[in-house]
């Protein structure tokens, strides 16, 4: 009975520290939501936090805002190209590896992860000078490229478990029954591994809705991802902390709504290579 | 009888298939290596042809001129080189312990059931998914000067402000600060899934024993966890030798030179000095360091045969 009290009561006290913690965790993020609803003059001013001082008056600036408007376009149609792209690369590329033996097998399949992991400072300035002289700088092609380049490797990786999962026998059949390889793959073989797909889409679009350096570096005016147009925000004379901070929740309701939904796979995707961009 | 003629039918219509197109896996590989040449190897060829060079960013700055290895040379001259290296190592050696030991004290200590226990786990986990970039922005409203909540918290206790990112030694903690809170759930998450998996009955065996809870840790918990612990640290380091964003939007390295980390010491080469020659030797440099890191973890960890011996036994 005293050791089920010591029990409990150790039990409370690891919940209360957890919440503490969990809040001092959670602070700073429930700030850029709340300072997108407050407007720039009352956060500069440093008054106190008031419930009737909330507005969506920022939001309705920063959706006015040009700039932002294209980087958030931008943004999108950067993610879901680069997302398509990578996805369908990266799962003939994940496919060839599981699929078939061949000699340089093991050190193409270790060469793609390390890939994945190289540093993008040391990857930016040449693309910066290639990019240049081949004319695509600062265009939405470009960009998609460049996030092309860390997603596909990404993507071969995150759905390797996935593939060597599914048991060979359904191909085998296919093809006994007369289909080639690419019908296999395209009309067998995805269907089955849709679920593995769609993960790496999601994680393949964070990566690129995320990722900040490229962005800053390949891109200017007309190709400006909305990471650069928030950063552009606190840029200026003056720190429109409202605008930014709302844009900055704009951009974080598909981060939280994935992260949230797709908990099962959160180790899958970040040691597959991170989703830090 | 006759599904096993159908296998063997299988397995020789397989044979024939694979000798008849041993361009195969070629021809499904082929893209991903087109885009791999592309944006991949090119670049860093391309690199290390102009770290070779005086390389100025436009036609404006300068000559382009071959100095063999004299960028190299110049680097390790060059004192805001050595400082960016010092930063980097500093950032990396006090920001990942620090990291590593909350994460694995949180893993212990959450791997019970309590009132909204599962809620605590994955609520934790969201500052890993946090934008880098608002990250930055968030601390670096933080610790404003006049309106920043520190700072108005420290006027209310009758403590002086301090222009925190102003200061030299403050903003270096600062950034590490950023870092050590949006990463140790991180070391967390990949902790406590480690530690999940270690067989219950191990650890009744050791109640039975009459074991105490620092015994259990030592010989059991862990030494089942090194595995674990070595992979997170591994990608926590590969991941914290790129770090640029979130610092760049906090700090911008400065001030001064004060949080100019490797990344962005090699940004302001490039695009602030107009030197891509310099700028291109540290990236090489860079490149050299991650690949040693990158290669280790992958051969320790992550292996082809596992995966498939995986899917076998499944």
């Amino acid at each position: 009975m005293k050791r089920r009290t010591k029990k409990t009561l150790t039990s409370i006290v690891i919940a209360l520290v957890a919440f503490v913690v969990l809040a001092i965790e959670l602070y700073p993020i429930a700030i850029t939501v709340i300072n997108g609803f407050r407007r720039d003059i009352v956060i500069l001013s440093g008054q106190p936090f008031k419930f009737s001082q909330l507005t969506l008056k920022s939001y309705e600036m920063v959706m006015k805002n040009q700039g932002f408007q294209l980087g958030m376009r931008n943004s999108l149609i950067v993610g879901l190209l680069s997302t398509g792209v990578s996805v369908l690369i990266g799962a003939m590329a994940s496919y060839g590896i599981a699929r078939f033996r061949f000699s340089w097998r093991n050190g193409l399949a270790y060469s793609f992860l390390v890939f994945r992991m190289l540093p993008q400072i040391s990857l930016v300035i040449a693309l910066y000078l290639m990019f240049s002289f081949v004319g695509i700088r600062d265009t939405v092609a470009g960009i998609t490229l460049a996030h092309t380049s860390f997603n596909v490797p990404y993507v071969i990786w995150l759905l390797l478990p996935f593939f060597t999962a599914v048991d060979k026998a359904y191909e085998e059949a296919a093809m006994v029954d007369g289909c080639n390889r690419g019908g296999v793959f395209f009309r067998i073989f995805l269907p089955i591994v849709a679920p593995g797909l769609v993960v790496a889409a999601v994680f393949a679009f964070l990566n690129s809705w995320n990722e900040f350096l490229y962005a800053l570096i390949l891109t200017g005016v007309k190709a400006k991802t909305a990471p650069i147009a928030i950063n552009g925000l606190l840029g200026g004379e003056t720190l429109t902390w409202g605008q930014a901070c709302a844009a900055g929740t704009l951009m974080l309701v598909p981060v939280f709504f994935f992260t949230l939904g797709m908990q099962k796979f959160l180790i899958r995707g970040i040691t597959a290579g991170g989703v830090k961009g | 009888m006759s599904s096993r003629k159908r296998d063997i039918e299988i397995s020789r219509f397989i044979r024939k298939e694979g000798k008849a197109r041993p361009h195969a896996p070629f021809l499904f590989l082929l893209p991903a290596l087109l885009v791999v040449f592309a944006v991949l190897i090119f670049p860093i060829v391309f690199s290390f042809v102009v770290s070779g060079f005086d390389w100025p960013l436009s036609e404006g700055a300068g000559t382009r001129k071959f100095v063999g290895l004299g960028n190299y040379f110049s680097l390790s001259g060059d004192p805001e080189f050595w400082n960016s290296l010092k930063l980097q190592l500093g950032f990396i050696f006090i920001a990942i312990p620090i990291e590593l030991l909350f994460g694995f004290a949180a893993a212990l200590l959450l791997n019970r059931e309590f009132f909204g226990a599962r809620i605590v786990r994955s609520l934790l986990l969201l500052p890993v998914f946090f934008l880098p970039i608002l990250s930055g922005m968030t601390w670096r409203f933080m610790l404003q000067p006049r309106y920043g909540p520190l700072n108005s918290l420290l006027i209310s206790l009758g403590a002086p402000e301090i222009t925190w990112l102003g200061h030299p030694v403050m903003a270096y903690v600062a950034i590490i600060v950023q870092d050590i809170w949006r990463m140790w759930p991180f070391m967390f998450m990949l902790l406590y899934a480690g530690l999940t998996a270690i067989p219950q009955e191990m650890i009744e065996a050791a109640n039975i024993d009459g074991a105490g809870f620092w015994r259990k840790l030592r010989s059991i918990i862990v030494p089942m966890l090194t595995p674990t612990i070595l992979t997170s640290v591994l990608l926590r380091i590969i991941d914290a030798l790129r770090v640029f964003s979130e610092v760049y939007v906090m700090t911008e390295g400065g001030p001064g030179s004060a949080t100019t980390l490797f990344s962005l010491y090699t940004h302001r080469q490039a695009f602030g000095y107009q030197k891509v020659g310099m700028a291109s030797a540290m990236a090489i440099f860079l490149l050299g360091i991650s690949i040693v890191f990158a290669l280790t973890l992958v051969r320790k960890n992550m292996s082809l045969d596992s995966l498939e011996e995986k899917a076998g036994a499944g």
